[in-house]
């Protein structure tokens, strides 16, 4: 995500679009739209305050050729690249905590297999396992959209849902 | 003359970067902060590039002319109040409303600032030099003054490729577009040297428009005789967009959706997207009797899908006639969701084979009712490149086409 001229100072609210991922902190919030099969991951460190949203679209980086240049696109290397941002700014690896919202199947086509949301979410928990990151929460899966929004300094995750009549909102 | 994916690839990461310098360069001289908006190659016939601006109100634009790696012109274009605005901030006078000497020098600097960033970013990808002309103001309610004396504008049936981008402001609304006009040798040459595979003949992407033209009048038909409500078709684009780009166009407000995915040459997926308050009018338009439910119930729901099912068939029909060939389509998807939610499953899907789609993107109107549907029909790029290459193009004009709407009695 690239923003030009944004000025330090008042909270500020910052769009993660599709493929996109962004570190901030204290009470500057990240916010990501409309997440259907695409998975919010959003790391986070209390003691510094520092936190980060990725707005994935693809379980595996690994294996693709673009992913140095769009890390944000695919769950795996989104993960790491938060983390490694996360730590040049100041948060402390042990300390890093996950939540993840989306990954929903709403489509049940045939081309679709087993479901592209349920992809993106097994490969970002194999993925945080492996660094040793622990998931503290979660709202995944189902086949509703979500729209997330992410606070560093309290870790706060606010996934907001158009499932039920009224819109819900649950506080991860 | 001919082009491939990895070529539009290139033109598309050309846009891109082009858009980010320019937004930069905005900001670092209004003060303003910028972001770069939907970037999209947009495939168009000249007589449509012309109604966009008679269709529009007073533009103003910069122009300049280049030489070098691209040959012909690039033209900047700002709805007239927007351009204003911008010279607003930078002259710090309050809510002129005419073009003086300084307002005119002050966009044009503007202009040419944003042409400039577009031009050194395709330079950068390009990895070669391209030179600009000194610019030129250009003011008027048609495309004329804009376009009127450029040999490389396209002829009304002559299709262009071109390049669109977006800069969004915070707090300000500053939209404009961007065209570039190449030279035919200097495009040719350009394609020849950028081109991986074996590609498909330009000549054949007009295959391409008369598919969303077909498809496009198929829909607005079917939508006119199973609700009852007069449509027509209001936008009908060809879009190469990076995939990610598709949901971040999509409204942020709820929406109700039928999704399809069709199989054939080509196989790919098929929306049909409405705003919530044109699927209430829509529905209750089809149903035969005033309807007792709340939101989305069961009767609506059934009349929104079977509208959409129609619709589908009408469509793809349309493109199997032009093809010569059979696409099949899966039963409905009825959605009621965030929009870009409805959208992100199919791009997904697609994003594990390729980077870039083909969007054909049309918009069906109603006078004096709510009624907007959009339709994004997203075939898989290498079933369409193969079907274009089968394409026979003298056969497109005979091409009948088949609406059935037996199905009217079901619903």
């Amino acid at each position: 995500m690239k923003t030009y001229g944004s000025e330090p100072g008042a909270p500020q609210s910052v769009q993660v679009g599709i493929s996109e991922l962004a570190v901030s902190d204290g009470n500057d919030t990240l916010r990501s739209y409309g997440l259907g099969s695409c998975l919010a991951i959003a790391l986070y460190d209390l003691e510094s305050e520092i936190g980060g949203l990725a707005h994935t679209m693809l379980p595996d980086g690994d294996s693709a050729d673009n992913s140095d240049v769009k890390p944000g696109k695919y769950a795996d290397t989104a993960i790491r690249a938060l983390l490694r941002r996360m730590v040049e700014r100041g948060a402390s690896y042990t300390t890093v905590e996950a939540k993840l919202a989306g990954g929903s199947d709403m489509f049940e086509f045939e081309s679709f297999g087993d479901g592209v949301g349920e992809r993106n979410v097994a490969a970002a928990r194999a993925e945080l396992e492996k660094l040793g990151v622990p998931i503290v929460a979660e709202d995944v899966g189902g086949d509703y959209g979500r729209t997330v929004e992410f606070t560093p300094e309290s870790g706060t995750l606010l996934v907001k849902t158009a499932s039920s009549e009224e819109n819900e909102v649950t506080e991860l | 003359m001919k082009l491939d994916v990895s070529v539009l690839g290139t033109f598309y990461r050309m846009a891109r970067e082009g858009a980010g310098l320019a937004a930069g360069r905005l900001t670092h001289m209004t003060g303003v902060e910028t972001r770069v908006g939907v970037t999209k190659l947009n495939f168009m016939r000249g007589r449509e590039i012309r109604r966009e601006f008679a269709d529009s109100t007073q533009n103003v634009g910069v122009r300049v002319k280049l030489t070098g790696a691209i040959e012909g012109y690039s033209v900047v274009v700002f709805d007239r109040e927007n351009a204003l605005r911008i010279v607003d901030t930078l002259l710090d006078e309050a809510d002129s409303d005419e073009f003086d000497g300084m307002a005119r020098s002050a966009t044009t600097e503007v202009g040419h600032i944003m042409n400039s960033g577009f031009i050194d970013g395709w330079a950068d990808v390009l990895e070669a030099v391209i030179d600009v002309s000194t610019p030129e103001f250009v003011e008027g309610a048609s495309a004329e003054p804009f376009f009127g004396d450029i040999d490389e504008t396209p002829a009304e049936d002559d299709l262009a490729l071109l390049f669109q981008s977006q800069i969004e402001t915070v707090g300000t609304e500053i939209g404009f577009s961007h065209y570039l006009f190449p030279k035919r040798e200097s495009m040719a040459r350009l394609l020849e040297r950028l081109r991986t595979s074996e590609g498909i003949d330009y000549d054949k992407l007009d295959g391409f428009d008369r598919m969303a033209e077909r498809g496009a009048e198929e829909v607005a038909e079917t939508a006119t005789t199973l609700t009852g409500i007069d449509t027509s078709v209001e936008i009908r684009r060809l879009n190469f967009v990076s995939l990610e780009a598709i949901p971040e166009q999509i409204a942020e407000e709820m929406l109700v959706g039928v999704a399809f995915e069709f199989d054939g040459l080509p196989s790919g997926y098929l929306l049909f997207l409405f705003d919530e308050e044109s699927a209430y009018e829509i529905a209750d338009a089809m149903l035969p009797t005033a309807v007792d439910e709340d939101g989305f119930g069961e009767m609506r729901t059934s009349a929104i899908t079977e509208l959409g099912n129609i619709m589908a068939s009408g469509f793809l029909d349309g493109w199997a006639n032009v093809l010569d060939t059979t696409i099949d389509h899966s039963p409905p998807e009825f959605i009621h969701d965030i929009g870009a939610a409805a959208v992100d499953p199919v791009i997904i899907q697609l994003g594990e084979s390729q980077d870039f789609a083909f969007v054909f993107d049309t918009v069906v109107m109603a006078d004096g009712k709510e009624f907007d549907c959009e339709v994004y029909a997203i075939p898989d790029e290498d079933d369409l490149e193969r079907a274009l290459n089968d394409l026979d193009v003298d056969r497109i004009e005979d091409a009948p086409t088949t609406a059935e709407f037996q199905e009217l009695d079901n619903v």
